[in-house]
């Protein structure tokens, strides 16, 4: 996969307002036609159906956004990455904008794993008197029940002020906790125990960093 | 002008419905203007991801957006699961760029796309707090008006449009829009808005102003309505937008997020298509044929790609491989496209070697399946419903593409035509085996296993304004047993056969062939629960056959019934601007078997869309290369056909450079709107 005659540029973007609606692939699709509309010199893959050379990081779930996602781009040319992200930045909506770019080595670790690690911001409709943080989410993944534990995943504790939640969480190579899933049941665990009332809802719900 | 902004009622519904980007705007490439003091909203009457690949409603919204103090908006019908908690919520349809209630528009405009779409109409208006019956709205309420494919016969949506426009919309509908904004500026009441369309709008049909007639009457009359004023057209004949050809090619776009059916840019390089197929309204309604020229569509290629960052471009019409250009056009696109991954698609397959030789120009390395419709199994019912195409033209073309390196052909078919018998049916079957032996033999004999072929069957569905509009559809246990005698005559497992289900196109020959008596059925069917009927998941057959009982109607009558050609059909007040003449007498030639020429390539056919229309084909150069039946004439010896000299084309381009310079970041500028022309309302890829 790592071309050395081609250069790697990542790219940071926001994903904001009602673009946190998109699905992961829908997002994908976007920013590829923001780079064809930027016209910058993408590498095309060889074979029978020819592609943009373009690598995306985690997906985020529907009806999350992000400030610091970001994709890796393969370019056939140098290109400037401050000249690189103004001509993205004419091309991509105010919801889905480019924020930094740089190159970065080819053989760095693939966008889709260099960053398991996620912080969280969410913002409640009304501010609990208190959290209950639950032990355990249940999910349905390809029609079968799983229960995963939270500590497994979870890293430092969840942190509240007034309505805004913080957490922290892990993926792992065997799998990963969905921080809809496990806010899902962070706010019914809250109103089953009376510290909100019935109908409280994240009203934003944003990936705030993501490291190694 | 709008003023409610719906969006905080609307956002927490999204969390609950299946693809939230349905209902989001702020796509890219879409234009807000909603500080014009006339808006208008554009409905496609089913869900996004259909209604907003369509080129019509594209057009249409870019033509308002182009008129001084105008404003289109886009809405579609929510899919079922967010129509019921909008209902449960208080919700009303509401448009996409101000997310503002439909209701509160100057005017609304519902296309028509195919019969399966009318229960959608009223669940539409239903949804938007528009009240359903024309006669039933107030001053306040905004004029409802409908154009599309079904307008060609328009009774069966009488009761619930304002007025409905006959024929192609780019000039026409800002010109209803015009008189609807200078009328109402001067406090017109409604009815004379209504009368003043009729009488003033070319192609503007206003039901509420005919009397309907009962069959008796219609007969002796001539007509089946009769204008309650002096000043109403007794009969509407269709509209032609005659700039087309030399019009911008260009149609800018909005960028969808969620993916949608045709996903890609659409370049319409022609329209109309005069092969004459007896049984096809596509193939009446857009006469006459009109091409644009290679340099105008290479020039909509590039600046299309590069504003939209699509990574496909469809070179759409109804027979695109049939624009006298078609080699150089798809030439000089795929070197604008080469080594960027865009792929270029043309849709409508010619059916012969040529057709395939275009195919294999613009293929790449990557080769799906090719599609052909021969729509008959034997040369006799081809003759009648003169698809001029013979086995040798299929069986050259599946030569060349299984040579060329296809795998997998599909061949369309009909069921059900006029003077169809068992022999016929049995001959889908042997053409289908046979096409599958040619391929074989076209490939290295270690692939020969790979080699696919599949026959799809759609069920004759009688079309107005078509030579077969007297022909009945055979009922849908008739279609089932024609469909099984074909399952049962196709003996090679490599050959598979697919059909249409026949209760949903019984419904489509109803809405096809009814008159103003079955808007209460499609209103009574809607009130039993149907919607979305072009959905099989949703089609529900009881709520149609539930209000037939109700109603004490036959649908089987209006669907099935046989006609002498001179009974007078429920349309007969509305034309395509093809002769009643021309169509009696490809009646009479179908029953004879006797074939009628491609008049742009060939004798005119005297259909009388050009002198009618006062237009003519426009070809770039000779068309070529066809291998029709008949003498081929002298170039020129067609008086209705013109054709520029290569280079010679008026339309003003600008360079593909300074294209792209001006087309980033452009789309999001309100000043920006679309160009002055406005273009075709061509319906051309059917969703069916």
């Amino acid at each position: 996969m790592a071309d050395p005659r081609l250069f790697r540029l990542r790219v940071t973007f926001r994903e904001t307002g009602r673009l946190a609606l998109l699905s992961h692939l829908e997002v994908a699709r976007a920013l590829e036609r923001s780079v064809r509309r930027a016209g910058l010199p993408y590498a095309v893959s060889q074979g029978f159906s020819p592609h943009m050379r373009i690598a995306f990081g985690a997906a985020l779930p529907v009806g999350v956004g992000g400030t610091s996602e970001f994709f890796d781009l393969f370019l056939t040319d140098y290109v400037a990455p401050d000249k690189a992200l103004a001509a993205l930045q004419e091309a991509s909506p105010a919801d889905l904008y480019p924020t930094a770019t740089r190159y970065i080595e080819p053989r760095d670790p693939a966008a889709s794993v260099a960053c398991p690690v996620s912080t969280y911001e969410v913002e409640l409709s009304e501010a609990p008197r208190a959290l209950v943080v639950p032990e355990t989410v249940t999910v349905v993944r390809k029609k079968k029940e799983k229960t995963l534990v939270v500590a497994d995943y979870l890293a430092g504790s969840v942190t509240q002020e007034g309505a805004r939640v913080t957490f922290t969480l892990v993926s792992k190579p065997t799998g990963s906790l969905r921080a809809d899933a496990f806010v899902r049941e962070l706010v019914a665990a809250t109103v089953a125990e009376g510290y909100a009332a019935e109908g409280l809802r994240p009203v934003s719900f944003l990936r705030v960093a993501q490291r190694g | 002008m709008p003023s409610t902004n719906l969006w905080p009622q609307v956002e927490p519904l999204l969390a609950r419905v299946e693809r939230p980007a349905r209902y989001l705007n702020h796509e890219w490439g879409c234009v807000v203007k909603d500080d014009a003091p006339f808006q208008f909203c554009m409905i496609y009457p089913d869900t996004y991801e259909l209604g907003q690949a369509n080129q019509a409603v594209r057009i249409l919204v870019n033509a308002v957006n182009a008129t001084e103090g105008m404003g289109a908006e886009r809405a579609f019908l929510p899919a079922v699961d967010m129509a019921d908690l909008m209902r449960d919520a208080g919700v009303p349809l509401f448009s996409l760029e101000s997310c503002a209630p439909v209701a509160e528009f100057d005017a609304v405009g519902i296309t028509l796309p195919h019969e399966l779409a009318a229960t959608n109409i009223l669940e539409t208006l239903d949804l938007a707090g528009i009240p359903l019956h024309s006669d039933e709205r107030a001053e306040g309420d905004p004029v409802v008006l409908a154009g599309g494919p079904c307008a060609y016969n328009p009774e069966p949506y009488a009761p619930f449009f304002d007025v409905i426009l006959v024929g192609e919309g780019e000039e026409q509908l800002p010109e209803a829009l015009s008189l609807i904004r200078r009328l109402r500026g001067e406090g017109a009441p409604r009815a004379d808005i209504l009368r003043a369309l009729a009488r003033e709008v070319g192609g503007a049909y206003v039901p509420s102003l005919y009397r309907w007639r009962d069959e008796a009457e219609a007969q002796a009359a001539g007509s089946w309505v009769e204008p309650l004023f002096d000043d109403v057209p007794p009969v509407v004949d269709k509209r032609v937008f005659t700039g087309f050809a030399t019009s911008d090619a260009y149609e800018p776009m909005v960028v969808p997020y969620t993916e949608v059916v045709h996903d890609r840019l659409n370049v319409e390089v022609l329209r109309g298509c005069a092969r004459g197929c007896r049984f096809c309204q596509a193939g009446m309604m857009y006469r006459p044929v009109r091409e644009r020229s290679a340099d105008n569509i290479v020039s909509a290629v590039v600046r299309g790609l590069a504003d939209t960052g699509y990574d496909e471009v469809s070179l759409t019409s109804l027979s695109s491989t049939d624009h006298s250009q078609i080699a150089e056009i798809l030439t000089r696109v795929n070197g604008a496209c080469a080594g960027t991954g865009v792929r270029v698609s043309v849709p409508s397959q010619r059916l012969d070697a040529f057709g395939v030789e275009m195919a294999e120009l613009v293929a790449g390395q990557k080769k799906g399946g090719l599609t052909f419709a021969p729509e008959a199994g034997t040369q006799r019912l081809r003759d009648v419903i003169n698809k001029n195409v013979t086995e040798d033209d299929l069986f050259s073309a599946i030569d060349a593409a299984f040579a060329a390196g296809w795998r997998r052909c599909k061949l369309y078919f009909m069921v059900g035509l006029p003077t169809e018998t068992d022999d016929d049916i049995k001959g889908i079957a042997s053409l289908a085996q046979r096409a599958y032996d040619r391929a074989k033999a076209a490939v290295p004999p270690e692939q020969r296993g790979s080699v696919r072929m599949s026959v799809s069957c759609a069920v004759f569905v009688p079309k107005a304004q078509t030579p077969f509009q007297w022909d009945g559809q055979i009922s849908p246990e008739e279609t089932l047993r024609r469909v099984g005698l074909l399952k049962r005559s196709v003996k090679y497992k490599a050959v598979d056969v697919h059909y249409h289900d026949p209760a949903t196109s019984f419904v489509e020959a109803v809405m096809s062939r009814g008159g103003r008596e079955v808007a209460a059925w499609v209103e009574e069917a809607w009130r039993r629960g149907a919607r979305f009927d072009a959905w099989t998941e949703h089609f529900n057959g009881e709520a149609w056959t539930g209000a037939a009982e109700a109603l004490g109607i036959d649908p089987a009558a209006v669907a099935q019934a046989d006609f002498a050609t001179d009974y007078v059909l429920p349309w007969n007040h509305i034309t395509a601007a093809v002769s009643p003449r021309f169509l009696a007498r490809e009646r009479a030639r179908a029953a004879e078997g006797i074939t009628t020429p491609d008049c742009t390539f060939e004798n005119c056919s005297a259909c009388g869309a050009c002198p009618t229309l006062g237009a003519d084909i426009q070809l770039m150069e000779e068309r070529a290369g066809k291998t029709g039946a008949g003498a081929v004439e002298p170039a020129g010896a067609n008086p209705y056909r013109t054709v520029r000299a290569a280079g010679s084309a008026t339309t003003e381009v600008r360079s593909a450079s300074e294209a792209a310079a001006g087309g980033v970041g452009a789309p999001r500028d309100p000043e920006r709107g679309p160009r002055g022309e406005g273009e075709g309302s061509s319906e051309e890829e059917a969703m069916a």
